[in-house]
């Protein structure tokens, strides 16, 4: 492979694992805080949907990243709500939730988007940042879609307040031990639905690079099991936070040698590469690859 | 173990100036449902002093902690904080009015470092763990309690996880401190440490209630004592140290507990007749220099040597947490002992499996009878035939009809009373379960020697005849019985002869007669005349 090559299978790779870092930083954060979110596929699904519906309405991808928050926000409720007001399981209400959001952006898709589905949508383009974008070399790796610097931004924000504030530390522990965290005077059932709307948000924006930033249309189903990669990221860097972007990157790049292969003469088929990062989960969780430690609580509802 | 020296360190108790009350209770009850868990309770914890809650399992002790804290609220009387009145409607209250607990099971995070834990409900913002770790460390050895904040506190042994749940109530400053059986979980060498603790802080000006079971740390480290039996406070003390014996006696005696009419249940039953036998009888069971270290390194069990023959019941009379409840789970074949052997009808048992100790002739009636003998959710029929079911087996499946017919007969001859036998096992009454499984019990095959402990616990009259009426059955068809209990009229009740245990050994054996109750309550405060 040529030095060009690869820098262009980096640029891919990363650009690639962008949905994935932000849905796997949110689901981090409700993980930690003990609750699964297997309805991150869906929000996933809802932001992409929400995001190409503003922006082909308006003509402008900021309101399309609007239009993903604001649709997402309900789900995240809903999920939080089931899960944490009225503690149901928490695997079966999220798979739940996919389906029916699986069944309204379908419909939403055929309502609005049905005689005008080839169209591209007015999108955000890629964009290289002065300095890095102009070194040679590499340069191109850095030219992403301004969202993806949104969230390397968000990923050190949030490391540094899950390790270094007082709801930080509550977080994590209401995740091992909510009992403890209860008589410790912090309310755990609002800190958990503020962590899965947290999800909700980091899902709306994953989806909606998807739509907007990436493919500039939106189809049936687009985020094909991205959600489940999220959840299966987090799984897979060991609900630490450094570990869980190496594993999206780790499957971004996974992704993008579907791409590459093919043009440097690789014939491989398709779909073996697109099993390998399940593949390489199936064997994360079963303690194939390290030791996988859970938050304890993880998944189970909390009573007082 | 020297009562009542005084402990290297420990400042003696303040001088009696005259104590103010900072809390106060007068006629405080507590009930549930029909139980009545605390009656009529007067006491008065004050400032500067520490006041021991002594008495048995079931004597209220935790209950009036509870209602201290707010975890419950009483059903009836009233409390006074300082003069304002005081009803705390949940723990967070009772901290705001500087009542502060330390429970018997940590609220600690075990991932996280002791620092964060420490910080979690307090500090929200930016953590400055280094400035805070020195604020907290100061405030602890101010208490004489070191402390070593950035350890991750699954790290650390129970008496170090201790004293951080104590360090978190005391950056609370409270003005009462209540720690319940705070030296249960404790190494010998690290009691002295704890106690010292309770009485700095009682000196700091806090009210610091303290219970416990153990009558030696009264006399080191309490102002004053209560004892509570059957809900009841049954004698007060100002000077424990010199009413040691009257404390005991209250703790372990019928008079005084006006609520606990347990005792009619055996005061009802026939004196015991053994049976008249020839020349000596063969052994049940034999239990030869049995000792007992747990995991942390505490000898629960010290030399044991027991023989029971057929047709003897034994009682084993002791305070508990004397090393009563590590036997009983030895014999079950639930733990293992450390060193020493023990046989059922001559069989070496010592390594035995539960299958295996049941295979021999051995019944056990387990203290927790809900954690270990029954499974609450399956009916009342496979209860009574758990572990026995290939008895019903045709080819392979269970025949039903068989199964519910062979249960019938068990209900009627052991007088459980249950809709029908498919009720599931945890809608019968606490009576009804523990007769179903001394019916379970009591009918295994060839049954040479029955090990019952605490069988009539949370029963009530008619049910606690009705368990020692089979369990005296069991013995005049020869079986032998080792009786474990805490209530020591139902020993002098039911048993032959009763062995007393005192810190994991047995200090001395009496034949079972009520002129005998004194001594036994003499040895049970560990004091052999």
């Amino acid at each position: 492979m040529t030095m060009e090559l690869f820098v262009v299978f980096l640029a891919s790779s990363i650009r690639l694992a962008v949905p994935l870092l932000f849905a796997a930083t949110g689901e981090y954060v409700s993980e930690r805080a003990g609750v699964v979110n297997m309805s991150v596929e869906g929000m996933m699904l809802t932001g992409a949907f929400g995001g190409a519906l503003g922006a082909a309405m308006t003509g402008s991808p900021f309101v399309g990243l609007l239009f993903a928050v604001v649709f997402v926000l309900p789900i995240a409720l809903l999920q939080s709500v089931l899960t944490n007001t009225l503690r149901a399981n928490q695997v079966v209400t999220g798979i739940g939730i996919n389906i029916l959001v699986l069944g309204l952006t379908t419909l939403g898709y055929r309502q609005f988007f049905g005689n005008r589905s080839r169209e591209m949508i007015t999108g955000f383009n890629a964009w290289s940042p002065p300095l890095l974008g102009d070194l040679p070399v590499i340069g191109p790796i850095f030219h992403q879609a301004g969202l993806a610097y949104l969230a390397v931004a968000i990923i050190i924000a949030l490391a540094w307040f899950i390790s270094r504030t007082g709801v930080g530390v509550a977080l994590r522990a209401a995740g091992e031990d909510p009992h403890a965290v209860a008589i410790s005077g912090v309310p755990v059932i609002a800190l958990r639905h503020g962590a899965v709307l947290f999800t909700g948000l980091m899902a709306a924006l994953g989806g909606a690079f998807l739509s907007i930033a990436e493919i500039h249309t939106f189809t049936e189903g687009m985020t094909r099991g991205a959600g489940y990669l999220a959840i299966v990221a987090v799984i897979f860097g060991n609900w630490r936070i450094w570990r869980i972007v190496l594993a999206c990157l780790l499957f971004g790049a996974a992704t993008a040698l579907q791409f590459q292969l093919p043009a440097i003469g690789v014939q491989l088929p398709n779909a073996l590469l697109i099993m390998m990062p399940y593949l390489l989960a199936l064997l994360a969780v079963a303690g194939l690859v390290g030791r996988q430690i859970a938050p304890r609580a993880l998944a189970q509802p909390f009573w007082k | 173990m020297n009562q009542g020296a005084a402990v290297q360190g420990v400042p003696a108790p303040a001088e009696k100036t005259e104590p103010q009350p900072l809390l106060t209770l007068s006629g405080v009850g507590k009930r549930f449902g029909e139980f009545s868990a605390l009656s009529d309770i007067d006491i008065a914890f004050n400032a500067h002093q520490a006041h021991c809650l002594l008495g048995e399992n079931g004597a209220g002790k935790s209950t009036l902690c509870n209602l201290v804290f707010g975890i419950h609220q009483p059903t009836s009387g009233v409390m006074r904080l300082e003069d304002a009145p005081y009803a705390p409607a949940n723990p967070r209250d009772a901290m705001g009015h500087g009542v502060a607990m330390v429970h018997q099971h940590f609220s600690l995070i075990n991932e996280l470092p002791v620092i964060d834990n420490l910080l979690i409900g307090k500090k929200f913002g930016r953590l400055n763990r280094k400035a805070e770790a020195e604020k907290i460390t100061a405030l602890a050895t101010e208490f004489g309690l070191d402390l070593a904040p950035f350890e991750i506190v699954g790290d650390l042994s129970v008496g170090q996880r201790q004293r951080i749940e104590i360090v978190k109530c005391l950056m609370q400053r409270p003005r009462l401190l209540i720690l319940d059986e705070p030296t249960a979980v404790l190494l010998p060498e690290e009691i002295n440490s704890l106690l010292d603790v309770c009485r700095r802080v009682a000196e700091s000006g806090c009210a610091v209630v303290m219970v416990t079971h153990k009558l030696a740390e009264i006399a080191r480290v309490a102002d004053r004592v209560t004892v509570l039996r059957g809900g009841r406070a049954v004698a007060h003390s100002a000077e424990p140290s010199n009413d040691m014996d009257a404390l005991v006696r209250a703790m372990i005696s019928r008079e005084g507990g006006a609520g606990d009419n347990r005792n009619f249940g055996v005061s009802a039953l026939p004196p015991r007749n053994p049976a008249p036998h020839r020349g000596p009888r063969p052994e049940a069971m034999q239990i030869d220099n049995l000792s007992f270290v747990d995991e942390i390194g505490v000898k629960r069990l010290d030399s044991v040597t027991l023989t029971i023959t057929e047709g003897e019941i034994v009682g084993v009379a002791g305070v508990e947490g004397n090393g009563q409840s590590e036997l009983g789970s030895i014999l079950a074949g639930l733990s293992r002992a450390t060193s020493g052997r023990w046989f059922a009808a001559g069989r070496e048992m010592t390594a035995a499996k539960p299958r295996q100790i049941t295979a021999a002739g051995v019944g056990v009636i387990p203290e927790d009878r809900h954690l270990v003998a029954s499974i609450g959710q399956l009916s009342l029929a496979d209860n009574l035939q758990l572990g026995r079911m290939q008895r019903f087996a045709r080819y392979g499946l269970i025949d039903r009809k068989d199964q519910r017919e062979a249960a019938s007969t068990l209900m009627q001859r052991f007088d459980v009373r249950a809709p029908d036998s498919q009720s599931a096992f945890s809608t019968l009454s606490g009576g009804n379960q523990q007769k179903a499984v001394l019916a379970r019990e009591l009918t295994t095959p060839n049954l040479r020697f029955l090990l019952a402990a605490h069988p009539t616990r949370g029963l009530d009259i008619g049910a606690i005849e009705a368990v020692y009426t089979f369990i005296r059955q069991a013995a005049d068809r020869n079986t032998g019985v080792l009786l474990i209990s805490s209530e020591l009229d139902e020993l002098l009740a039911v048993a032959d002869r009763i062995v007393v245990f005192y810190r994991g050994r047995i200090i001395g054996e009496r034949p079972a007669s009520s002129d005998n109750r004194d001594h036994i309550g003499l040895l049970m405060s560990g004091k052999t005349p």
